[in-house]
């Protein structure tokens, strides 16, 4: 028989590492239950000669792909972009590239300046005493003054541009358009603990330095200290409530598959924008018919997934592009803001990536026709290895209650739990954005002289960013939680992950994720006395 | 001939003698030796064993397919795949790519994360034939100099109500 606790954290991703460090000071029993296990920084794919190999099996961010004992299938038939997530202490932040963008305070108010989707119930100013509190325990890498955001102070120094990060400078430079080094969440230097960053390249793999922010290695450790406890392999069944809706703790298999109940008076989801109304439509009682927390009819609608193109360029002189954090480098929000005249609302942000491994490019290079079978073949690796350079275009996608997260009839995970089906699809907007930064994304790759540049989009393997099927709002029409994370039927459940998100921003939404989750923590304990009135 | 070799203790064992010379045939087919010698052709770095370690499921099919690259042969040439001259053996590759281009593909991907992992491969392209970790790599710092006309332009954001 488990002891009750006061809260009940589902999930110790990004999200619910820093609700638990931050709700730690309150001395209630926390406890956090998250169905994957510690991950060991020796067993890391960058640890390995065969490390691109390692890359795309067991550590893939397909969890399709994956298969790990304590991951769950994803049916993504039914959508052009394949759901990416980790299951495990840390959550994504694991596989995550750590490009910590902040997003625009206009993100907040989508509604009021572009006449599009809803304002957020708060705004960037409410949220960035977070993001510099979360910048601080994440540790984040960038430089001071960049005109495409209000003034904020990195901890460290930014990583390097490299010659493939000068290259692209000089190019958006002779275009005459924004860009700048990434905030990205690695330790440049020792900090807190963490060695210092030594360009191992594969930070989408897990970091064996221990340079990358992830919560595992941030935020855990201290929270564990300060007394919250954390059970792992403990998959999360349902979320059970009184008549009084209510809830009343959970139920969850063990890594055995026993049966468990956790009661608690406070029971907080932190699962992202899938995993979090799984479980709500999994937890549908005579009280709740149609899942948890869902009298709006909202949970699992207005999926956001941030349609991603890729655009890659080939350049004659060697840049030792395969060397440094291969997803963080520069970013330019040149096309960030709206602007109506380029033919769609909102925008995208330009993330500048590094080359690839020799195993990627040659097999790109064969599958594209790019580096040919026998004569050739070495010739046409040189030209490309170490001379490539790639721009990830990420759209905002605005909220449609057509992109949805259900329960798939059939697909189970191994405990016979129904696992998700995704239903997406992108609209004239964002195929018109999309459009739009690949050819932009051309146009700069060109400009700083790139002899080959190909682009695609919408890259079915980029469903990362997974955001808005939980929406905060101050109608409870409208809105699964208000504006600070409590459901509106259930006034003990609280939602504090991506799920939340009013629109989606077109930056990587981890910052955002974790600041949403400190002001959530902040909020209940200014409320302590009177949370659930 | 038979294909039945699917359930092999090693990989030694997983093709016959005849599908082993084919199959270095194919292999150096998608990655030949370079002219230089510096490079190996990728008949040389070990693809059987990789391919048993790590594509196992692919293995019966490859056996079916260099037998019927073998039957092919001998019915258009009167030869076994391994006894035919290059301009020979070209249209035959072509034509097992039109007809499994699925596992074709495989084969090559395979083949080149085997090819791109081997020493004497990462030695020839003047790497060091090492993990990443713990050693790392050097990165220039880069010209920050470069960003003024970025901050002279100024602000990009919109204030918002």
């Amino acid at each position: 028989m488990n002891a009750d606790v006061d809260v009940l954290i589902i999930g110790a991703g990004a999200s619910g590492a820093a609700f638990a460090w931050s709700m730690a000071d309150t001395r209630m029993r926390i406890l956090c239950l998250e169905q994957g296990d510690w991950m060991n920084p020796a067993n890391y794919p960058s640890t390995r000669r065969d490390w691109e190999v390692r890359m795309d099996r067991e550590y893939s961010p397909n969890p399709n792909l994956r298969r790990r004992p304590e991951d769950y299938p994803v049916n993504d038939d039914d959508s052009p972009i394949s759901v990416l997530n980790f299951n495990g202490v840390g959550g994504s932040t694991i596989l995550y590239a750590a490009h910590f963008p902040r997003p625009h305070p206009s993100d907040f108010r989508v509604r009021s300046l572009d006449g599009v989707a809803d304002d957020w119930p708060i705004d960037y100013a409410a949220l960035e005493p977070y993001y510099a509190l979360n910048d601080r325990q994440m540790g984040v890498a960038g430089l001071a003054g960049d005109p495409a955001y209000p003034p904020h102070e990195p901890n460290l120094p930014p990583i390097p541009l490299g010659l493939a990060g000068e290259t692209m400078g000089r190019g958006f430079n002779a275009l005459g358009w924004h860009w700048w080094p990434s905030d990205t969440a690695i330790a440049t230097q020792e900090y807190e603990g963490r060695a210092a960053c030594v360009n191992l390249g594969p930070c989408k793999s897990g970091c064996a330095q221990g340079a990358k922010g992830s919560v595992d290695i941030t935020y855990w450790p201290i929270a564990r200290r300060a007394g919250v406890q954390l059970r792992t392999r403990c998959r999360v069944r349902e979320i059970l409530v009184d008549d009084k809706d209510m809830a009343t703790g959970v139920v969850y298999y063990d890594e055995r598959g026993v049966e468990h109940a956790q009661r608690a008076e406070v029971v907080v989801l932190a699962c992202n924008g899938v995993g979090t109304p799984r479980l709500l439509l999994n937890s549908r009682s005579a009280r709740f018919p149609d899942g948890l927390a869902n009298r709006s009819g909202l949970v699992g609608r207005n999926l956001m997934i941030h349609p991603w193109g890729m655009v890659r360029g080939a350049f004659d002189a060697p840049l030792d592009s395969h060397r440094g954090p291969l997803s963080c480098c520069i970013w330019s929000q040149q096309f960030y803001e709206t602007d109506l005249s380029r033919g769609f609302v909102r925008g995208y942000n330009m993330q500048v990536t590094r080359g690839l491994g020799p195993v990627a490019t040659a097999r790109m290079g064969v599958a594209r026709g790019d580096i040919p079978w026998g004569e050739g073949h070495h010739e046409a690796f040189a030209r490309r290895h170490g001379r490539s350079i790639g721009i990830g275009i990420c759209c905002e996608d605005l909220p449609e209650e057509c992109n949805t997260v259900t329960l798939d009839p059939v697909l189970t995970d191994s405990n016979g739990i129904p696992a998700p089906k995704i239903t997406y699809r992108l609209s004239e907007n964002t195929e018109r954005m999309l459009r739009h930064g690949l050819a932009r994304g051309t146009e700069v790759m060109k400009a700083a002289g790139a002899w080959d540049v190909y682009c695609e989009g919408p890259v079915r393997q980029t469903g990362w960013h997974l955001l808005g099927t939980a929406r905060m709002g101050e109608d409870p029409e409208r809105s699964v939680v208000n504006g600070w994370g409590r459901s509106h039927d259930v006034k003990n459940l609280f939602i504090i992950d991506g799920s939340v998100f009013v629109t989606s921003g077109g930056v990587n939404p981890t910052p955002t994720i974790q600041a949403v989750a400190l002001y959530i923590a902040a909020a209940m304990k200014q409320r302590l006395a009177n949370l659930f009135d | 001939m038979t294909t039945v070799r699917v359930e092999i203790a090693e990989p030694s064992q997983s093709l016959t003698p005849g599908q082993r010379a084919s199959l270095d045939i194919v292999l150096n087919m998608i990655v030949p030796p370079s002219a230089d010698g510096r490079m190996p052709g990728a008949a040389e770095v070990g693809v059987p064993d990789y391919l048993y370690a790590e594509a196992r499921d692919a293995l019966p099919e490859l056996c079916r397919e260099l037998d019927e690259l073998d039957r092919r042969s001998l019915e258009r040439f009167a030869r076994g795949f391994a006894q035919l001259q290059d301009r020979e053996r070209k249209p035959l590759i072509e034509e097992m790519r039109a007809r499994e281009p699925s596992f074709m593909s495989r084969l090559a991907m395979e083949t080149l994360a085997c090819y791109y992992l081997h020493d004497r491969v990462l030695e020839g392209l003047g790497m060091e034939a090492r993990p990443p970790y713990p050693k790392g790599y050097q990165v220039v710092q880069g010209d920050l100099s470069l960003l003024n006309p970025v901050r002279e332009r100024g602000k990009i954001y919109r204030d918002a109500p």
